[in-house]
């Protein structure tokens, strides 16, 4: 028999490779398009066997690393949405890239973010991290230099942090390999459990080295989920590269960070940081930690996105607010909130990736990217419009999308698990998006077209049939959540929330969506026999307004296009003085100018003043010798 | 979902009396509103007057498909919202969606109404889009704490049950902590009814009418109903939670009013904040109440 998990490993990486050796026009992208189908194909058919609680692994041996993967009930469900995220990311490559370069490092990641979520020790799991970030590093930096670097920067910090909590596992446990690990850190959190009884036992890791874990986990998962005040490479990164493949930087990769918070902090040492970190408030303090991280995340983020200037900023601040939410539920730490947190992956990478393959059309269209110069493309892009509705009802949260039940979910958690601080974000944060999604709609869409714009087209096909996958997709598990949730309730092994297809019932609340559905539908009907009713209606053109009997010419454009929130700037005026990301470029600019000093100051180039730098060296290596 | 005869012939006369009831709610909105400044005022079946006057009218104009499907939509989501609530001793389908799906089906409304106003290409319609959603930013946070509080203090989403515990123990605003999420949930409601001094969206001095000033006609019509359906749901919401629900209509409709009058006294005094002064207003007192709110009910 043939295991399919390295088919579904390797085959997108080989299609990049052939695709960027190749680079013809035409079979370029049929094969990147091949290379993103297979691994969704071979998802699909090993559902069965995941569904059943059965785990398909393959090992492989790197010298003398064991390496190994797995798909199983937990993984596959990751893999599954990064895999469907893949392919409409290559779908819509095949209208927007146009190098095989594209192609090489779009498919490299994709291979890397389904290694990172297959793998069973930490030898692959690290390296196919790195090769993530490698290839998206590679994907900005073609677009904007400063950007990417500022990217690999934190991430190298993360990798950092990462390869020392790995090295202190290690040096405790002398395994690599997750399955032993889990074993001695569940050894571990009943007799650290037991000595809090005054059992006295002698324990592989002390209260100190679970600090240093968490610390060292956390900032390295923070760094790729875009966590605060780890998020500042993310708006830049997010928006300097080819917006089909955002599609899956943002929908996919930063999943990566919290699936590895879910798998590493949660599933592997989650009981010992329970035991050894204690409680605050009743809360698990490690758990605590994470919730609030995730609240500030939500709402700072969403702010700045309320107050961007360009469509990519916009998103991309709103995607590291939307990963807050994820933070947030699973820091409530209860199955109903690790159940709205798996959800809400899935929902953010549909909406979110559906928004940036809009973004990707509008661009490719038109090759703007500053809300000034959009408007009224409403008339001229009608599918991708629907599709971007359909983002934007989801992301607002409005009933029956995907994005509703998810958010549902994080609700009832957060406030059933007493934290009602960080659920009062939660309110604040959804009350934000709907303030950014206005912003994308009335900009984009509507209002007075700028005439550089008359002559634009509809998207291309390719990205036509990727939205309309994401967008399908969106409204099915938005009327049908039970879907998700079925699959949701077989990882914890047991009914988390119970309920059929359209219905979730948790234990203080109930949501059935298809219930909604047909009200509001009936509804919408009711109105529209109102609308029917009345006469008939005369279009005339947006330019034919009420303005005060004060009308202007048709030249002057009258939408509103430069800061459209201004009044809420001049609300926080205060809060904006304060910014992480200018407290990094700082932070970077004086160590750039140090290292000036240094230069000129000590590394003149002078061979004396070298050979003086050596013998006063020499003499204190001498001194301490005698000493 | 069964569809039997009964809850049908139910939702249909629900819908009648809840858009017949919210155009009376207006009425006394203006009634009363002319009677504290000392003026005659209309009659208060006026807004029904007006309404039938606006659909019979020979002609209105269009924008677009968006321009004609907001106020669709928006009425369309406001008789969601309503039927969703246990209105009374019509449980409708209150028991398949609880309170947080409540309130959010209770702004879906706003947004279908923006959906409209923005497509109109109006500036002074994009400023009330704009105004509209930064009073809703302002006041969310205050809201989201008044409804924590309530579900924190009962232990559960479902309104049936929120009904039902108050009924056995007592209307919520006689427990300390929910008398104070109730005056935040007021201040809030004063936003979410638009009625002053948080009218920053409509704002008739300043902006004309911000989101409704396009349309006239039919689409008027339909906003209007939209309007009294939307107050008709809200005040039950706010009597739901607060004031004990209700067991017959007569008693709601008795809560609804006296919800009602509270929010005209309000507006008929103090004068209209701008959106940033809203804005630092919510975010200071009444967020600081409702966080007492919510730690006295963890």
């Amino acid at each position: 028999m043939i295991n399919e998990v390295p088919i579904i490993l390797f085959v997108p990486i080989v299609a990049g490779i052939l695709a960027w050796v190749l680079d013809v026009k035409g079979v370029r992208e049929l094969i990147g398009l091949a290379g993103a189908v297979i691994p969704v194909a071979y998802l699909i058919k090993v559902y069965p066997t995941v569904a059943d609680g059965k785990s398909i692994t393959y090992a492989l041996t790197l010298g003398s690393f064991n390496m190994s993967f797995t798909l199983n009930t937990m993984t596959w469900y990751f893999a599954i949405i990064g895999a469907v995220l893949g392919l409409t990311m290559a779908l819509g490559m095949v209208s927007t890239a146009k190098s095989g370069y594209n192609w090489l490092f779009a498919l490299m990641s994709f291979t890397a973010v389904l290694g990172v979520f297959t793998a069973q020790d930490f030898v692959s799991f690290f390296l196919f991290w790195e090769l993530m970030t490698f290839a998206s590093f590679m994907m900005v930096l073609k677009y904007n230099r400063h950007a990417s670097l500022k990217y690999f920067i934190l991430s190298v910090i993360g990798a950092y942090a990462m390869l020392l909590g790995i090295a202190l596992v290690y040096a405790r446990t002398g395994a690599l390999d997750f399955a032993t690990i889990s074993q001695v850190f569940a050894k571990d959190a009943q007799l650290t459990g037991l000595s809090g009884m005054g059992y006295h036992a002698t324990l592989t890791f002390s209260r100190t080295d679970m600090i240093l874990l968490f610390t060292f986990f956390l900032t390295a998962f923070g760094v790729k989920a875009g966590a605060f005040p780890l998020h500042v490479w993310a708006p830049d990164a997010y928006s300097e590269t080819d917006q089909s493949y955002t599609t899956f930087f943002s929908g996919v990769l930063s999943k990566a960070g919290v699936y590895g918070i879910f798998y590493v902090l949660l599933m592997m040492m989650g009981a010992k940081l329970y035991f050894s970190l204690g409680t605050f408030h009743g809360h698990p303090l490690f758990l605590y930690i994470i919730a609030w991280i995730g609240a500030i995340t939500v709402v700072v983020a969403s702010f700045l996105a309320v107050l961007q200037e360009d469509l990519r900023k916009l998103l991309a601040y709103s995607s590291v607010g939307q990963v807050g939410y994820i933070l947030l539920a699973i820091g409530t730490g209860t199955a109903l909130g690790f159940s709205g947190a798996l959800f809400h992956v899935l929902s953010h990478a549909i909406f979110k990736g559906l928004f940036w393959l809009v973004t990707a059309a509008v661009i490719l269209r038109t090759g703007k990217t500053r809300f000034e110069d959009f408007g009224g493309l409403a008339e001229k892009m009608p599918i991708t419009f629907a599709m971007g509705l359909v983002a934007v009802l989801s992301l607002a949260g409005i009933p029956p999308m995907a994005g509703f039940a998810s958010k549902w979910l994080i609700y009832e958690a957060a406030i059933q698990a007493h934290m009602p601080l960080v659920a009062g974000a939660i309110f604040l944060g959804s009350a934000l998006a709907f303030a950014y999604v206005v912003r994308f709609l009335y900009s984009l869409w509507f209002g007075q077209r700028p005439s550089d714009l008359d002559d634009v087209k509809e998207a291309p096909a390719p990205l036509l049939v990727g939205m309309g996958i994401l967008g399908i997709l969106n409204i099915v598990f938005g009327i049908a959540p039970g879907l998700v949730v079925e699959y949701i309730n077989k990882l914890f092994r047991k009914p988390v929330i119970t309920g059929n297809y359209y219905k979730m019932i948790t234990p203080n609340g109930t949501y059935n969506a298809l219930s909604v559905t047909l009200v509001l539908i009936a509804g919408i009907v009711i109105a529209g026999l109102l609308y029917v009713y009345g006469a008939r209606a005369r279009k005339v053109p947006v330019t034919d307004t009420y303005q005060s009997g004060n009308p202007v010419t048709e030249e002057y454009n009258l939408s509103i296009r430069r800061n459209f929130y201004r009044p809420l700037a001049e609300a926080l005026d205060f809060w904006l003085k304060y910014s992480w990301d200018r407290f990094y470029e700082r932070l970077g600019q004086l160590s750039e100018d140090f290292a000036d000093v240094l230069r000129k100051s000590v590394y003149n180039g002078n061979v004396q003043s070298y050979s003086w730098y050596l013998a006063i060296v020499l003499l204190i290596l001498a001194l301490w010798g005698v000493l | 979902m069964n569809f039997d005869v009964r809850l049908v012939l139910e939702v249909i006369g629900m819908l009648l009396y809840a858009t017949f009831m919210g155009f009376i709610f207006m009425g006394i909105e203006r009634k009363a509103m002319a009677r504290i400044q000392r003026r005659v005022g209309p009659p208060i079946y006026q807004p029904i007057i007006d309404t039938l006057k606006l659909l019979g009218k020979k002609e209105s104009i269009s924008h677009g498909f968006i321009y004609d499907f907001g106020p669709i939509f928006a009425l369309g989501a406001s008789i969601t919202a309503l039927l969703f609530l246990p209105l009374a001793n019509f449980q409708l389908f209150s028991s398949n969606a609880d309170l947080i799906v409540v309130a959010y089906l209770l702004e879906v409304p706003m947004l279908g109404i923006m959906l409209g106003a923005m497509s109109s290409g109006n500036p002074y319609s994009a400023l009330g889009v704009q105004r509209g959603l930064l009073t809703m930013v302002a006041m969310q946070l205050p809201y989201g704490l008044a409804i924590i509080a309530i579900v924190q203090h009962f232990g559960t989403f479902k309104l049936g049950e929120i009904v039902a515990l108050q009924q056995v123990h007592g209307w919520s605003i006689l427990v300390p902590a929910l008398l104070l999420a109730m005056i935040v949930f007021d201040i809030v409601f004063q936003a979410m009814i638009g009625l002053e001094p948080f009218d920053i969206i409509t704002a008739p001095a300043e902006i004309s009418m911000g989101p409704m000033l396009e349309y006239g006609g039919k689409q008027a019509a339909i906003l209007f109903t939209q309007h009294a359906v939307q107050l008709f749901a809200e005040t039950a919401f706010f009597a739901i939670l607060f004031l004990g629900g209700a067991s017959n209509l007569l008693e709601l409709l008795i809560k609804q009013i006296a919800v009602l009058f509270i929010a005209i006294f309000v507006a008929s005094i103090y004068p209209r904040f701008t959106i940033d002064q809203a804005a630092k207003f919510f975010w200071k007192w009444p967020t600081i109440i409702g966080i007492i709110a919510v730690l006295l009910t963890v």
